[in-house]
């Protein structure tokens, strides 16, 4: 198995009509959309919580995280969970269409002018397609959790 | 090497036999010297000090050889016990817990030798007798260099069958020894004893016979020793060594079995004999072998009773069961389902039982698994008649300290946190509450305090109450010294009535000790005592009378990871309100809202009560409702009312984290799964209480 240092395997999304992929071993599973439950005090990008089969487990709307407008459900939505670091956190996106194997060799880094594009591990050029590959540490990164830690009790006082 | 099996039996040991060293030099400091009490440590020494020689472990060796001797002295009569003679053996109790926690890994290199020049000069200082030098380089074999003090006796009858196998035996060449084990007067497992024996010899040998029978063994019905007939191909030596490697057993005499008066020693006459009684033999052999396969499992049941496990696999079962407990819900409306379906169809019935009796056996597994979480309060209550005693020596206060119900069950994340705010509680108790003896004189009290720390079942809650007959709270000083700190208002203190005052103590910034001493008396205790035991779903309490004393009551849940909680709803969302902040519930109607200023509040039994409306915090909508329904929370002396649409009813829940990309999120204290698989919010009461309620007192005063 030779071939495995030379390939990779992503799990391929689209989401706004962009293919994106997510390397295959940060993939617990992809499930149907289901009912979430809101979380109060969460960033807008965080959709709610969901139970997983007995675990709590958040969702992010990851259009939303791009900075696009929120998903639209459909009956091809999906949330795809993932696993970084600590984090088990699930991403809907418009539809999962396949796992790809494809060889390291076609992965271009991802272009310099594009302004802040950490979050974007490369770019597999493969089979007439360009899919762009998701560094997952970086969606999933510190400085959007603190910013959930810094939402304080002012935000509710107002309400009263 | 020693196995990870005889590595935990010694540590076991070890922590029993030093804690009850500890409790037993509490005794001989509280009551005066005790034939009883001394004989009890002089064994707990000697049988430290034998396991960790044989575990090579020679710095505790060399210590607990000492604290040996003193108490040998001590039980000799030739020394009288001093208090800095305690004070030393606390000292070296401490130096030997350091020791163990060398051994574990916990702590660094341990330097034994200045406390064992302590007691070496203790033992000069008065005995007088042989220097103490002069014993020391015992340790290494210790209890087998101990001299028989008489001799065993004899009970072991030779008769044919035996003799028949000691020859047959020697054939196979094996020899055949009768040993003689007596174990320490004291021991408190017999059983465990024997059965340790039992297991070694079996490794090197067969044995054949023992006196008494195996299964009276077993059941530690034995008196001082027993006698056991063992082949084996090992020499004397190496089986004595053996044996002397378990703790408390304190003698041991190894002797070739002796046939009609002949040692048998690889007779030849005896193979003349074998094949004439070779199908005799075969039988015996057979019975022998028996009797060990009946002995075996039976000692296995009263010996290995308890199993180590990770917490964190408890926690995984744990969630495994919570996922049964979803797929029988689910079930339940499959067969809700097949009833519309078929009627009342056999298929349909059966279903329904299958779900009932699966809920049940889950309902069960979840009780079972808590309580393997449970540990006993004594884990934290063994380590406080130290610490009383050390308070009280130094702020030179007599005390009485009594502790019950140690054996009270609780969940190891409770017990963890719990013992911070006892060991306040307990020294505010004896520095503010006990006064000195004198003044105990003089008001005609007992010369000695009594402290009393109990624990008990209440409900589905533990009460731990901490009483003592000191001098106990007056509510006017407490007002007092609160309005001169500025804690309150000098009209907030005129309406405020006894028992609220007393509340006054867990205000923070408030201490009442005139002097800051390092015991207590830094004014952060009490609020941190009541914050520590408010976060863990308990609550204090206290109840106090001048000149009598003053008694805490600590409430606690059994568990932390199942609540009780109060669930309503709002819209199609479920919330969940923890029961312990839950005051009470009030059905309103829109009217009885009224506002100050911007802000809604109603008016509960004269008392005026900030209202919240859960859609609001939760950016909901408000549904347009004309009844309405109001939670009160409270937590401390705050109150605040909540808004909701729809009360659903007391529940348990599991509490689970909202995992580790959302973090803590304000307002919120986890999530938890309804029966039908649906997510349910937990509202951080507390939280929400001490940002928006108000307070009673403050209140009061306006």
């Amino acid at each position: 198995m030779a071939d495995n240092r030379n390939e990779e395997q992503a799990v391929v999304f689209y989401l706004r009509e962009q293919t994106y992929g997510i390397d295959i071993d940060s993939v617990l599973e992809i499930i149907r959309m289901e009912s979430i439950v809101q979380v109060p005090g969460t960033p807008h990008f965080i959709e709610g919580i969901i139970n997983l089969r007995g675990r709590i487990v958040p969702v992010m709307d990851l259009a939303r995280w791009f900075g696009l407008e929120a998903s639209e459900i459909t009956s091809s939505s999906r949330i795809i969970i993932v696993e970084a670091g600590e984090s088990t956190v699930g991403m809907i996106v418009d539809s999962v269409s396949e796992v790809l194997r494809f060889p390291v060799s076609c992965i271009e880094p991802p272009p310099p002018m594009i302004g802040n594009m950490e979050f974007i591990r490369g770019v597999a050029l493969f089979d007439q397609r360009m899919i762009i590959l998701l560094e997952l540490a970086r969606v999933l990164r510190e400085e959007e959790k603190t910013a959930l830690d810094q939402l304080d009790m002012n935000a509710l006082k107002s309400y009263v | 090497m020693f196995s990870d099996v005889e590595m935990m039996v010694f540590m076991e040991e070890l922590e029993e036999k030093i804690q009850l060293i500890n409790d037993n030099v509490l005794l001989l400091e509280k009551d005066g010297e005790s034939p009883a009490v001394i004989q009890e440590i002089f064994r707990a020494a000697h049988t430290i000090k034998g396991s960790s020689a044989v575990m090579g472990y020679e710095k505790m060796s060399r210590l607990t050889h000492e604290i040996e001797n003193l108490f040998d002295r001590l039980r000799q009569g030739t020394m009288k016990v001093t208090t800095p003679m305690v004070d030393i053996l606390f000292e070296a109790l401490d130096t030997l817990k350091a020791l163990k926690d060398e051994i574990t890994g916990d702590a660094g290199e341990v330097d034994e030798a200045p406390v064992i020049q302590k007691i070496k000069s203790c033992l000069g200082e008065t005995g007088g007798c042989a220097p103490a030098a002069a014993e020391t380089p015992a340790p290494a074999g210790p209890v087998v260099s101990e001299q028989p003090d008489g001799t065993f006796k004899d009970m072991l009858q030779i008769d044919d069958i035996l003799e028949n196998m000691v020859r047959e035996a020697e054939v196979r060449g094996y020899q055949a020894y009768k040993i003689n084990i007596e174990v320490d007067p004291g021991t408190q497992m017999k059983n465990v004893r024997a059965f340790l024996v039992f297991e070694s010899l079996q490794q090197v040998g067969d044995i054949i016979r023992s006196i008494p029978s195996a299964e009276d063994l077993q059941d530690g019905k034995y008196d001082q020793g027993f006698t056991l007939v063992l082949f084996t191909k090992e020499d004397q030596g190496e089986i004595t060594n053996l044996l002397m490697s378990i703790a408390e057993i304190s003698r041991v005499e190894v002797v070739p079995l002796e046939i009609n008066g002949h040692v048998a020693d690889g007779d030849t006459a005896v193979e003349n004999n074998f094949g004439q009684q070779a199908a005799e033999v075969n039988e015996t052999r057979k019975d022998s072998g028996d009797i060990k396969k009946a002995a075996a499992p039976h000692m296995e049941k009263t010996t290995i009773k308890t199993v180590r496990v990770d917490v964190q696999k408890l926690d995984s079962l744990m969630n495994l069961v919570g996922e049964l407990v979803i797929d029988r819900t689910r079930l339940d409306r499959f067969s809700e389902i097949f009833e519309g379906k078929y009627g009342s169809d056999d298929l349909a019935e059966n279903i329904l039982e299958i779900s009932n009796h699966l809920g049940q056996v889950t309902t069960d597994l979840q009780d079972e698994i808590m309580k393997a979480r449970m540990l006993p309060v004594a884990t934290v209550f063994n380590r406080l008649p130290r610490m009383v005693r050390d308070i009280a020596q130094k702020l030179g206060r007599e005390i009485d300290f009594i502790v019950e119900g140690q054996e009270t069950e609780l969940d190891r994340n409770v017990i963890e946190i719990i013992g911070d705010p006892l060991i306040h509680l307990i020294r505010n108790a004896i520095d503010h509450g006990i006064e000195p003896p004198e003044e105990r004189v003089a008001l005609g009290k007992p010369r000695t305090g009594r402290v009393k720390l109990k624990a008990s079942y209440v409900e589905s809650h533990i009460v731990i109450t901490l009483e003592d007959d000191g001098r106990g709270m007056d509510a006017a000083k407490l007002k007092a010294t609160a309005v001169k700190k500025g804690i309150i208002t000098g009209e907030a203190a005129a309406r405020m009535s006894d028992r609220e005052a007393l509340e006054l103590i867990m205000a923070p910034g408030f201490s009442t000790a005139q002097v800051v001493s390092d015991v207590s008396g830094r004014g952060v205790g009490m609020d941190i005592v009541r914050n520590q035991i408010e976060q863990i779903n308990g609550t204090v309490e206290l109840d106090t009378s001048v000149g009598r004393g003053t008694t805490f009551y600590i409430k606690l849940p059994l568990t932390l990871a199942i609540i009780r909680a109060l669930m309503v709803s709002l819209g199609e969302q479920v919330y969940a309100f923890p029961l312990t902040n839950v005051q009470e519930t009030l059905a309103i109607k829109r009217e009885e809202i009224k506002l100050i200023r911007h802000n809604e509040v109603i008016v509960v039994r004269g008392r005026v009560l900030p209202l919240v409306r859960l859609s609001n915090i939760y950016q909901m909508e408000e549904a347009d409702e004309e009844r309405l329904y109001v939670v009160i929370l409270g937590s401390a002396e705050r109150r605040i009312g909540v808004v909701v649409h729809r009360l659903i009813g007391e529940q348990e829940i599991v509490i689970k984290s909202l995992g580790n990309y959302l973090g803590q999120i304000t307002g919120l204290s986890g999530a938890t799964i309804l029966g039908d698989g649906r997510v349910a919010l937990i509202v951080d009461a507390r939280g929400l209480v001490k940002e928006l309620g108000t307070e009673e007192l403050a209140y009061a005063a306006n």
